[in-house]
């Protein structure tokens, strides 16, 4: 099918589909005046019978924890197939070294460059993590604070180079905290089944609103997929900066090539 | 058909557009990279229409830490599901450009057009 053809038959099924999408777009509430009555019961309840503050987390990992659930196993699956297709292609042999095209000079970092993504990347993880730990409070919560964590990776990998990141944050490390987190997660949807309650039941003590500790069995939850999105985002992270290599930097396994001799000195 | 119900239908309407020309771009899509891009537009079209039937006029957010639970909020739920769609969106965006890698080793094009799926792929033939 040629694109005039494609832009023909969508065209087409634009026209057909038009009315139908005008007529629910303004049939629907009119915006700033909701019917929907569950949000606003939520605001109303969940304070009280959950002691936390902020009500989109409590929907996260509570009410809708079920559903979080799911989510956090669309994450672990999106990421473990990046991975495999990507290692699947270039081989697991995990040399610590950028590759860099023969013949074209690696200038080294500048010093302002370093210093500044050291203080950049140290502030960042640690406004993830505050983020993260806060999520039952304030606006955060495990999902942003795990992609904020996550995202000061990479500022340390501008800073220290592709070598030092690599001894800083081994992958294994990374896919533990992915691993690590889903399972957190099914185990606080799971223990209080065996014990005869529903799945995510919130068992532990409440505490106080406005508290770091406040949620129960939230806070468990959220530092689970914290912990998750983390090590997915890192891991995703890794797995793309690896295919900057050169192929014949890091032979596949069945390429019996002797170890190359190209004469690059790593980053710097 | 007053102004004023056109107006309030605007989030609505901004939401078609947005997935309508996600859509265009993926009917017309040349490039594998470009059409992952596009399917992230056509996403963003539900965070605008989840968000707009969320939102109260004249309401804060809903998280309760310097105001009183009772003041008015917007909706929790949906911003509950726009946020975990963001975060599992961008995963899902990291598999199909990694799919895209696949596809430029394999086949040596990135252009959809181009891609006869149920031939063997060049190597092979030799």
């Amino acid at each position: 099918m040629t694109p005039r053809q494609r832009l023909v038959l969508l065209g087409l099924a634009a026209l057909v589909l038009m009315p139908a999408v005008m007529r629910i777009a303004l049939a629907l509430p009119a915006f700033g005046a909701p019917e929907a009555e569950l949000g606003q019961a939520m605001n109303a309840l969940v304070p009280g019978l959950r002691h936390v503050t902020n009500m989109v987390a409590a929907v996260n990992f509570d009410l809708r924890g079920i559903d979080t659930l799911g989510e956090e196993g669309m994450l672990l699956c999106a990421v473990t197939g990046t991975t495999v297709l990507l290692r699947g292609a270039r081989g697991e042999s995990g040399r610590e070294r950028a590759g860099h095209l023969p013949g074209r000079p690696v200038t080294p970092r500048a010093d302002a460059t370093v210093l500044v993504c050291r203080i950049a990347a140290t502030l960042t993880l640690l406004f993830g993590l505050s983020v993260a730990l806060h999520g039952m409070t304030t606006p955060g919560g495990g999902f942003q604070g795990g992609v904020i964590v996550a995202s000061g990776l990479l500022l340390l990998y501008l800073g220290e180079g592709y070598e030092g990141w690599r001894a800083l944050i081994p992958p294994p490390v990374l896919a533990v905290l992915e691993g690590g987190g889903a399972v957190l997660f099914v185990l606080c949807a799971g223990l209080p089944l065996l014990a005869g309650h529903p799945a995510l039941q919130n068992l532990l003590p409440l505490g106080e609103p406005k508290d770091l500790y406040s949620g129960g069995l939230m806070v468990v939850v959220n530092a689970a997929v914290a912990l998750s999105v983390t090590g997915s985002f890192g891991l995703l992270l890794v797995e793309f900066l690896e295919e900057t290599r050169e192929p014949a930097d890091d032979p596949v396994p069945e390429d019996t090539l002797p170890e190359d001799p190209l004469p690059d000195e790593a980053e710097r | 058909m007053s102004a004023l119900s056109l107006l309030d239908a605007l989030p609505w309407l901004v939401a078609v557009w947005l997935f309508a020309v996600g859509l265009y771009g993926i009917a017309t899509s040349r490039h594998c990279v470009h059409l992952v891009g596009c399917l992230t537009v056509c996403q963003s079209a539900t965070y605008v229409l989840l968000l707009g039937i969320g939102y109260v006029r004249g309401a804060g957010p809903p998280v309760f830490y310097d105001h009183p639970p009772g003041t008015p909020a917007v909706d929790p739920v949906v911003q509950a599901l726009v946020l975990t769609d963001i975060v599992v969106g961008a995963a899902v965006s990291a598999l199909l450009l990694a799919l895209a890698i696949q596809v430029q080793k394999r086949r040596g094009t990135l252009d959809p057009q181009a891609l006869r799926p149920l031939r063997p792929p060049p190597s092979s033939l030799e």
